[in-house]
C-alpha cells in the first residue's frame, strides 16, 4: 500500500477563488493509498515548501502530489523540497489545477469537481512511478563558433580567454563580417576598422582558436556537450601554410575587372584576391568562376609570379570533423534589395522605386563603402552614376522594414540611427550639400542615442521630413523624389543628386538550411528563435546551442556585442562541469519484444533512436533493434505512441501509469 | 497656397529668412521635434489655418512665405503658453513676434487681418492720451478698416454702464509716457527691439 501525500495550494486566490481547495484536501484524503492531505495558502513559498518537507518525514510518504500551477512553473520547486526531503525527486509530481481548472472555469461547483479529478488520476500516477536517477554525460570543453562577424569574434574571444579551445569557421574568404565593411560607427563615430580590426587579428593569433575561412558546416550530429561537427573547408586554390600574404599574384593578374563585394560592387578586384587589404587570414583565394585558368585552362600567371609556390589549382575541398561541447551561432544577416523578386517569393521589391535600375538609388552599405575611406572612392562622396559629387541627397527609411505589403513587418532596429550617421558623414565631406531624410517614426532608443539624431537635425542641418516616398524616377541626370511631409500636410518633391536607402535587415541566405542541419528553429523571416524572447534570450530550444548579433533578429554592434559576450558566459558555464546531468525522463526499448520495424526512427525528431544488432556467441546476427541514446532523447513520447509492440516506453510516463490514470476516472 | 506641392532644393528653401527669425526671436527652429503641445494648449489653433507647431515646421523647411501668406501669426494672441509648455525650450512667441516684425517690414499691414490695424489705433492712443480712449478706438478702427457698422448696437449699452466714455481722459503724465515711445523708437533704430 502506497502512503501518498497530496498538498492542494489555494496560489494566493488564484485557484481558491474558484475551485473549493479545503473540500479537495478533505477528498484526496479519502482516496486509497493517501496517508496526508491539507492545503495552503502559497504552496511554492518557504513555509509551503517546509510544510512538505515536514509532511514526508512525519507520515514516512513515499510519494507526493502538490496541486497547484503547471509543473512547467514549479515541478523543479517541489522536487528540489522532495528531495531535501530525501524522497527521489521523481516522485514527486504536479497536479495543474491553475492554467488546467481555477482560470479556465467560473463554475465553483464543476471546477472544484474537476479539481478533485485531477487530483484523483494524478495520485494513481504517482503510485505507479519510479525512482529516476540524473542522466549524466561527458561534456567536451571546445566551442564551435559559426560566422566571423563581431557577434563571432566577441563570443570567440571571450571563451578563448577563459582557457577553453573554440573553432571558428566563416563562409567568407575572411573574417570581420559587415562591420568591417562599416565607415565610422555611431554614436561616437569612431572609425569600425580601427576598432575592428585589432580584434580580428586577436582572432587569429589567439593559441585558443582554430580558425577556418572560406568553410561551411557540412553536418551536425550528436548533442549537448557532444557534437560531433563536419566542416567544409573550401578549395581555397592557395596553401595557407605556404602564402606570405605578400600580394604579387594579385598585382599580376590580368583579370582586374571584377566588382568586389566587399564594396557593393563599385569598387573592382582581380580573380586571386582578397576582400579588403586588412582581411584575416591574408591569404588570398582564388575565385574559380571569374579566374581564367579556370575558365580556359590558359593563365596561371599567380602561380608563376608566387615566390613560396602557394597558388595549388589542384586543391580540392576538404571535410574536417571536429568535436565540440557547445555551439554558438553568429551568422550575421543580409540587406534586402529593392530588385524585382519572383513571383512566388514572400518579399517583394520596389518596382516604385524602380526595381534597383536607377545607378544613383543606392542602399546604406553602399553608402558607407563611399564614405570609408578604405572604400572606392577613398572617401569621397561620388555618385555611382557619373562620379559628380551629389550636392542633394535624400536619405529614405523603412525601405523594406515596416512594409506587410512587401512582406517584411519587423523594424530593422539600426536604419533610424545609422540615417541619421549618414547624414552628418555627408556633411562633415561635403559642406555645401543638403541631406533630407524621409522617416515615418525616428525610433533611437539606446545611451545617447536620442542624442545624437537631434544632432543631426539641430547642428548637422539634415532636414527631416515625416513621411514616406511614393516614386522615384530618373529625370536627366537628377532624380526625382516624391513623397510627402504629413507634419505640414503637403506634398513634397525633391530633386536629388544621389538616393540613399535605408533597406531592411534580414536573415542571411541560407539561414534555414544551417537551422535545419544544427536543428534549431527559426521563425517566417528566418531569424533564428530563443528560447524565451525575455528569459533565455540567448540560448536556443536545442540544448547546447546558444545565439549572438543579428542572426537572430536585427541588431545594432552595442547589442551584438553584449549577447556574443553573454552567449560566451553560458558556453562557459557548461564547462564549468566536466559531466552534464539531465533529465532522465527519456525513452527505453525493451528488447525483448522489438521487432526491429524502426518505426520510432523515423518519427523520433531528435534523430535519437539508432539500430542495434543483437548477436549470439558465435556472432550470428539474432535480431535487429531500436536503442536510444539517452543523450539525445528529448522525452516528447512520439516513439511510444507509435511504436506497435508497444516495446517503448518513456520513463516517468509508462504505458502503465497513463493507463492507471485513465482509470481512475 | 496650403496645399500646393512643395520643392525642396536649396533653391526652394529661404533659409536667409529663417536665419532672420532665429536671430530676432533667439530661439532655434530647429530645436523643435514636432511634438505638438504647443499647438494643444493654444487658445487660437481652432482660427488658425496653420497651427503653431506647423509655422515652425514651414520654417524648418525653409517655407517662411508660406507663413506669411497665411493669419496665423495674426492670431496668435501672445499669451506665450506655447513658450512655457515646450519640451525643447522653443521661444514660440518670440518667433511669432519676429515673424509679424518681419511681415511688416516687407508687405506693410496684413490683408489676411485687422490686427495690426487695431494693435496702431491702439498704440496710437495710448500716445495722444496716455490711456486709451474706446470710442475713439472704436471709431477710427471701423472707418480705417472699412466695417462702419461693426459691433454698433454694443456702443449704446457700453455708454450705460460706464464701460466706455464719451468723452476722452487724459493721463497727467503725457510728456513722461512720449518719453517711453521715444526711447522705444531710438532702440528700434538701432535695432534693440523688434
Amino acid at each position: 500500500m502506497s502512503r501518498i501525500g497530496v498538498f492542494v495550494c489555494h496560489c494566493g486566490e488564484n485557484i481558491s477563488r474558484t475551485v473549493d481547495v479545503e473540500r479537495v484536501a478533505k477528498e484526496a484524503g479519502d482516496i486509497p493509498g493517501v496517508a496526508f492531505s491539507c492545503d495552503y495558502k502559497y504552496m511554492c513559498s518557504d513555509p509551503g515548501q517546509n510544510l512538505l518537507k515536514k509532511a514526508v518525514a512525519d507520515n514516512n510518504l513515499d510519494g507526493v502530489l502538490v496541486a497547484a500551477c503547471s509543473p512547467r512553473m514549479h515541478e523543479k520547486t517541489f522536487r528540489k523540497a522532495a528531495s531535501a526531503a530525501g524522497l527521489n525527486p521523481y516522485l514527486c509530481e504536479m497536479g495543474n489545477i491553475r492554467e488546467h481548472c481555477s482560470w479556465v472555469h467560473e463554475d465553483r461547483e464543476e471546477a472544484t469537481a474537476k479539481a478533485s479529478d485531477i487530483v484523483k488520476l494524478m495520485v494513481e500516477r504517482v503510485k505507479k512511478g519510479k525512482s529516476l536517477a540524473p542522466i549524466t554525460v561527458p561534456v567536451t570543453k571546445k566551442a564551435l563558433v559559426i560566422g566571423g562577424g563581431i557577434a563571432g569574434i566577441q563570443a570567440a574571444l571571450d571563451i578563448a580567454d577563459a582557457g577553453h579551445q573554440v573553432v571558428m569557421v566563416e563562409r567568407e574568404p575572411s573574417i570581420g563580417g559587415h562591420m568591417a565593411q562599416l565607415s565610422e560607427t555611431f554614436p561616437t563615430l569612431d572609425c569600425s576598422q580601427c576598432i575592428m580590426t585589432p580584434k580580428m587579428v586577436d582572432v587569429a593569433n589567439h593559441p585558443n582558436i582554430t580558425l577556418y575561412t572560406f568553410a561551411e558546416i557540412e553536418k551536425v550530429e550528436g548533442y549537448i556537450g557532444n557534437f560531433q561537427v563536419t566542416v567544409r573547408k573550401k578549395a581555397r586554390s592557395v596553401d595557407e601554410s605556404k602564402c606570405t600574404g605578400c600580394g604579387v599574384c594579385m598585382t599580376k593578374c590580368p583579370k582586374k575587372k571584377i566588382p568586389n563585394e566587399f564594396d557593393q560592387g563599385h569598387g573592382m578586384r582581380t580573380a586571386i584576391y582578397v576582400p579588403f587589404p586588412q582581411a584575416v587570414p591574408n591569404t588570398p583565394v582564388i575565385d574559380r568562376q571569374n579566374c581564367t585558368m579556370f575558365q580556359s585552362g590558359k593563365c596561371g600567371v599567380c602561380q608563376k609570379v608566387c615566390g613560396p609556390g602557394a597558388v595549388d589549382f589542384e586543391q580540392q575541398d576538404t571535410l574536417i570533423v571536429e568535436p565540440v561541447g557547445a555551439i554558438v551561432v553568429a551568422t550575421g544577416f543580409k540587406l534586402y534589395s529593392i530588385e524585382r523578386q519572383p513571383e512566388d517569393s514572400p518579399i517583394q521589391g520596389y518596382g516604385e522605386f524602380g526595381y534597383g535600375t536607377i545607378p544613383d538609388i543606392i542602399d546604406g552599405m553602399t553608402f558607407e563603402r563611399l564614405a570609408s575611406a578604405s572604400g572606392p572612392t577613398g572617401g569621397k562622396i561620388l555618385r555611382p552614376s557619373d562620379g559628380k559629387e551629389p550636392k542633394q541627397v535624400v536619405f529614405i527609411q523603412c525601405v523594406g522594414s515596416r512594409a506587410r505589403e512587401k512582406g517584411i513587418s519587423y523594424c530593422s532596429k539600426v536604419c533610424c540611427m545609422y540615417t541619421a550617421k549618414h547624414t552628418m558623414l555627408y556633411h562633415h565631406k561635403v559642406h555645401d550639400g543638403q541631406a533630407y531624410v524621409f522617416y515615418m517614426d525616428a525610433r533611437t532608443p539606446g545611451k545617447g542615442y536620442d542624442e545624437f539624431w537631434r544632432r543631426a537635425v539641430e547642428e548637422e542641418e539634415a532636414v527631416y521630413i515625416r513621411g514616406m516616398v511614393s516614386r522615384m524616377y530618373q529625370r536627366g541626370d537628377k532624380i526625382v523624389v516624391m513623397g510627402s511631409d504629413t507634419l505640414v500636410g503637403v506634398q513634397v518633391e525633391i530633386e536629388a543628386d544621389l538616393v540613399v536607402m535605408a533597406t531592411a535587415v534580414q536573415a542571411q541566405d541560407g539561414a534555414d538550411l544551417l537551422a535545419q542541419k544544427l536543428g534549431i528553429s527559426y521563425d517566417k523571416y528566418n531569424f533564428y528563435s530563443e528560447a524565451h524572447a525575455k528569459l533565455k534570450p540567448v540560448e536556443c530550444a536545442t540544448a547546447g546551442i546558444y545565439l549572438a548579433g543579428a542572426c537572430q533578429g536585427p541588431k545594432d554592434i552595442p547589442d551584438t556585442v553584449s549577447q556574443a559576450s553573454a552567449a560566451a558566459a553560458k558556453v562557459m558555464t557548461l564547462f564549468a562541469k566536466d559531466q552534464l546531468e539531465r533529465d532522465p525522463v527519456v525513452a527505453k526499448v525493451n528488447e525483448k519484444y522489438c521487432v526491429g520495424c524502426l518505426a520510432c526512427k523515423k518519427v523520433c525528431p531528435y534523430g535519437a533512436v539508432e539500430e542495434r544488432e543483437i548477436r549470439d556467441r558465435q556472432g550470428n546476427l539474432v535480431k535487429v533493434v531500436a536503442s536510444v541514446n539517452p543523450g539525445v532523447c528529448g522525452g516528447c513520447g512520439t516513439c511510444q505512441a507509435t511504436c506497435p509492440s508497444k516495446s517503448v516506453e518513456l520513463d516517468g510516463y509508462t504505458d502503465e501509469q497513463i493507463m492507471a490514470m485513465i482509470e481512475a476516472l | 497656397m496650403k496645399n500646393k506641392l512643395m520643392h525642396l532644393s536649396n533653391e526652394t528653401m529661404n533659409v536667409g529668412f529663417v536665419k532672420k527669425v532665429e536671430a530676432l526671436s533667439g530661439t532655434s527652429v530647429r530645436r523643435c521635434f514636432q511634438c505638438g503641445k504647443c499647438s494643444a494648449g493654444c487658445p487660437m489653433t481652432a482660427f488658425m489655418e496653420h497651427p503653431p507647431n506647423r509655422v515652425v515646421r514651414l520654417l524648418q523647411l525653409g517655407q517662411g512665405a508660406r507663413v506669411l501668406a497665411g493669419r496665423s501669426i495674426w492670431y496668435c494672441a501672445s499669451c506665450e503658453t506655447c513658450t512655457t509648455r515646450c519640451p525643447n525650450k522653443v521661444n514660440l512667441a518670440a518667433i511669432m513676434d519676429a515673424l509679424r516684425k518681419l511681415s511688416w517690414d516687407a508687405d506693410g499691414p496684413s490683408k489676411e487681418s485687422y490686427v495690426q490695424l487695431a494693435n496702431r489705433l491702439f498704440i496710437e492712443n495710448i500716445r495722444t492720451y496716455g490711456r486709451q480712449y474706446e470710442l475713439r478706438l472704436g471709431a477710427a478702427f471701423n472707418m480705417k478698416s472699412g466695417q462702419f457698422l461693426k459691433d454698433l448696437m454694443l456702443g449704446p449699452k457700453l455708454l450705460s454702464r460706464g464701460k466706455m466714455k464719451l468723452f476722452h481722459q487724459k493721463n497727467k503724465n503725457l510728456p513722461e509716457i512720449e518719453a517711453i515711445f521715444n526711447r522705444i523708437e531710438e532702440m528700434r533704430k538701432k535695432g534693440e527691439a523688434l
